[in-house]
């Protein structure tokens, strides 16, 4: 299976040069206008780049799920956000080396309809793609609303892109050829119709396949359990670990979704899926407010943070909410008589906020689990570990050889690059530990 | 990790581009 993953993800990774750099050299077949210098020459090619690379973003974020499944989402939104200060890069590269070598090109008219047009979409497209990376850079630090930055997110990328095109069909360098020019415009055309597909054709289908809430259970720890029935069909079979995005209150079509993982065995037959969520402050303060019998919209399953691999036992290291996805394994490993020992590392604030507490100690009657809490600062009495997880602990309650149990780290962000360089020090390869952040939007 | 993995990445596609840009301007000036 991670065989299968690594070819599959080597191949995506080849695709995406493929998509890059294929319709940049297509430009050199057929007929072809007399060269400029070479800084000339290599100030375009990084441009048709930059576009190329922008315009795959839109497949990228179009939750494929045979494409992020060998990543994971989480991984997949990592890219999108590097790869696209690399574009801007090239873009804006373009643009300079453009001005430094071809002066004669920028000299400013004496009125403005003398502005060639395909100049006027170059700026436009150069201006878009830098609002766009400053506000995804500094979104918090602007003071943006999420909901209001992720509708400009998209506004601006479809400025961007169609600007950029634009640009290239109107300066007419290369694109002077009918079949060159389609192929450019049939490329930005389809990476657009990506972004329809998502916000359009899929809210679609789950407009059809709406869910209605069963039960709403009060859990440890500021967290509400919410359980979803599929309304008139089968539903889907999930993988533990695995998440949806989820949308209350809203038809499918709002644009903000709100990923969440599902806290339920995978064994339900009945399409009947759980998720926990934690009072954060955001719009998860609003979820202990829904009701039974309303009805919601789940989009899923997506992540590639799932058991299946061969392993001698699981590992579970969950902070805080983080242990949503943990609870979904250990009750499906339950569920399927997993002989399998299962350890979890559990930390948490204080004792009175250990979500699913109870239930975990029951589930070991069901399943080889041993469930060590952490708590920073616990109170008198208290049996289990204090501080935080490290690689001194795993010592103490893991089995050597380290290297061959099955790891799954699901928690906030310095815990989990704590974790990492722990497994690290102890020689686990990179194959043998999952991990997925719950907050990569 | 995987973001460690999935910058490299990112620099990796970086490199290639620009290498295959000039590829693309040699191939073009180059009579």
């Amino acid at each position: 299976m991670q065989l299968r993953f690594t070819v599959r993800s080597g191949v995506w990774a080849a695709l995406y040069l493929f998509f890059v750099l294929g319709p940049l050299f297509v430009l050199l077949a057929d007929r072809l206008p007399p060269a400029r210098s070479f800084w000339t020459e290599f100030a375009a090619a990084i441009g048709y780049s930059g576009l190329a690379m922008m315009g795959l973003q839109f497949g990228l974020t179009a939750r494929f799920r045979y494409v992020t499944e060998p990543w994971g989402e989480d991984v997949i939104y990592h890219f999108h956000r590097q790869i696209s200060q690399v574009a801007v890069g090239l873009v804006a590269a373009h643009a300079l080396i453009m001005l430094a070598h071809r002066p004669d090109l920028f000299v400013v008219p004496r009125s403005i309809a003398e502005v060639p047009w395909g100049a006027v979409f170059a700026f436009l497209a150069l201006f878009a793609l830098i609002a766009l990376v400053v506000t995804a850079l500094w979104r918090a630090e602007l003071g943006i609303r999420y909901e209001t930055w992720h509708a400009a997110h998209i506004a601006l990328a479809v400025v961007a892109v169609a600007g950029g095109l634009l640009h290239m069909v109107g300066w007419a360098f290369y694109l002077t050829d009918p079949w060159k020019r389609a192929l450019w415009i049939g490329l930005t055309i389809f990476w657009i119709g990506l972004l329809f597909y998502v916000r359009i054709v899929k809210p679609l289908f789950q407009l059809r396949r709406p869910y209605r809430v069963a039960e709403v259970r009060k859990e440890r720890g500021d967290t509400t359990t919410l359980a979803m029935q599929p309304e008139d069909h089968p539903g889907f079979r999930f993988r533990p670990g695995q998440f949806g995005w989820l949308t209350v209150w809203a038809s499918p079509f709002r644009i903000t979704g709100h990923p969440f993982s599902f806290s339920s065995s995978a064994e339900a037959t009945d399409g009947r899926v759980e998720m926990s969520i934690r009072n954060l402050g955001d719009f998860t303060r609003r979820i202990p407010e829904v009701s039974v019998g309303q009805r919601v919209y789940l989009d899923g399953p997506y992540g590639a943070f799932t058991i299946g691999n061969p392993a001698d036992m699981h590992v579970l290291i969950a902070g805080g909410v983080g242990i949503t996805p943990m609870m979904s394994m250990i009750r499906t490993l339950a569920d399927r008589g997993d002989r399998r020992p299962v350890i979890l590392l559990y930390g948490s604030k204080d004792r009175d906020s250990i979500t699913f507490r109870e239930e975990l100690e029951a589930l070991k009657s069901r399943l080889d689990l041993k469930v060590v809490h952490v708590l920073p600062d616990p109170p008198a009495g208290w049996t289990g570990e204090k501080g935080y997880i490290d690689a001194e602990m795993f010592k103490r309650h893991l089995p050597p050889p380290y290297a061959d149990h099955e790891y799954f780290i699901c928690g906030p962000g310095p815990m989990m690059d704590a974790i990492e360089k722990a497994l690290g020090e102890l020689g686990v390869p990179l194959a043998k530990y999952h991990s997925e952040r719950y907050s990569f939007v | 990790m995987r973001r460690v993995f999935a910058n490299w990445l990112v620099l990796g596609t970086a490199v290639v581009v620009i290498m295959m840009s000039v590829l693309f301007a040699l191939l073009r000036v180059t009579p």
